[in-house]
């Protein structure tokens, strides 16, 4: 029992190690560390971006649901280091941009 | 009397010259220069050349798509505000241009080194405005087995990708997202404005492959039914809606012929 519990506490300790290793010195971030960091807002992003390429089959609601699904998520963008946001509110925009546009012009025919 | 000669040369020569100058009269681009972008956001305050961008290298190998939506360069030169900084954080040019290489391409790593003063080789392979600097990859020998085009460089990049001379990549592995493959949609025919001239069938088909839809809508083209957006050709020729590609970087607008295909009935 003591074994075990031992064992867990050294995966911790070496998961804590990687994480806080994540910045290398020539200023490349590990993927660790961006996973770690990334995965909730990435994976709505991710999410809310998918469907783009077919958005023209896309309903009202759908629409209207992705439309405020950008908007919710763009203030976690804007938390993001200068480099992350500049790309990624870009990215944002432009796939709300499109949600919008297509949601216009179902409902203005 | 040759003197004379070469002064009246020069009298009837100066005037028209300085008339091609003040019409502000562009010189068209030679094949290899087509398409070429100058970034020079911060380079020249951090003691480095322009970048010099040739954008026939990397259509041939990625998709419009790929670059200005998913790595996120803007459409007109300098409004994307490139900094070292991000390329070194994976951004930008150095979305690819890192290392490990994406997608196992042995590509060069992109500002690398910080050297703000020092114009060291590995950042003239970028920074090369006005050095010479001998390409790894020759305009010549790239495209030498290329189709032939009229215009722009001089190569008809729709006909090589169709026969699968070029196969431009469309999926960058951590940068972009998995999606279904686009849905089609249908290609029309614009009217022509001028009596006679044969009027326009766009391909939606041949712009998807390169453009996916968020990068000309609503940017571009704000109306998605037929007739929404009007436009003419002198805006075009400005750079705006078919403009922003046809004027720069796909093929020029002098080839009338590509896009008024359709006979008038």
């Amino acid at each position: 029992m003591q074994t075990a519990s031992r064992s867990l506490r050294a995966l911790a300790l070496c998961a804590v190690g990687l994480l806080g290793a994540g910045r290398s010195g020539n200023g490349h971030v590990s993927w660790l560390a961006v996973a770690s960091a990334d995965q909730d807002w990435r994976k709505e992003f991710d999410e809310v971006c998918a469907k783009t390429q077919d958005a023209m089959a896309l309903g009202v609601d759908e629409l209207k649901s992705l439309v405020a699904r950008c908007d919710q998520l763009r203030p976690q963008l804007e938390k993001l280091d200068a480099s992350s946001r500049k790309v990624f509110t870009k990215r944002l925009q432009a796939c709300r941009d499109l949600y919008q546009f297509v949601l216009e012009s179902r409902e203005k025919p | 009397m040759k003197r004379l000669a070469i002064l009246l040369l020069l009298a009837l020569a100066l005037p028209s010259a300085a008339r091609a100058e003040a019409s502000g009269k562009k010189r068209r681009p030679l094949p290899y220069e087509y398409g070429t972008v100058l970034i020079k956001n911060h380079s020249e305050a951090a003691g480095l050349a322009p970048v010099v961008f040739e954008h026939w290298l990397h259509r041939a190998k990625y998709t419009c798509r790929l670059c200005h939506v998913d790595i996120g360069f803007a459409m007109k030169a300098g409004a994307t505000d490139i900094k070292a900084a991000d390329n070194m954080r994976g951004f930008y040019c150095g979305a690819c241009h890192r290392k490990p290489p994406t997608g196992g391409r042995a590509v060069f790593e992109a500002c690398a080194q910080p050297s703000p003063h020092e114009q060291r080789p590995a950042c003239l392979r970028c920074h090369s405005s006005g050095k010479n600097v001998k390409p790894e990859i020759e305009f010549s020998s790239f495209t030498r087995a290329l189709p032939r085009g009229r215009f722009g460089n001089g190569v008809d990049w729709e006909k090589a990708e169709l026969e699968h001379l070029i196969s431009p990549a469309d999926y960058l592995e951590g940068v972009s997202i998995r999606r279904k493959p686009i849905a089609a949609q249908k290609d029309f025919s614009l009217e022509a404005k001028l009596v006679g001239m044969p009027n326009i069938l766009f391909s939606h088909a041949k712009h998807t492959v390169w453009n996916g839809c968020e990068l000309c809508h609503p940017e571009i083209f704000v109306g998605v039914k037929k007739g929404t957006t009007k436009y003419s050709m002198v805006e075009i020729f400005d750079g705006k809606y078919c403009g922003a590609c046809h004027a720069a970087v796909a093929f020029p607008l002098l080839d009338c012929q590509r896009c008024h295909t359709t006979p008038v009935q």
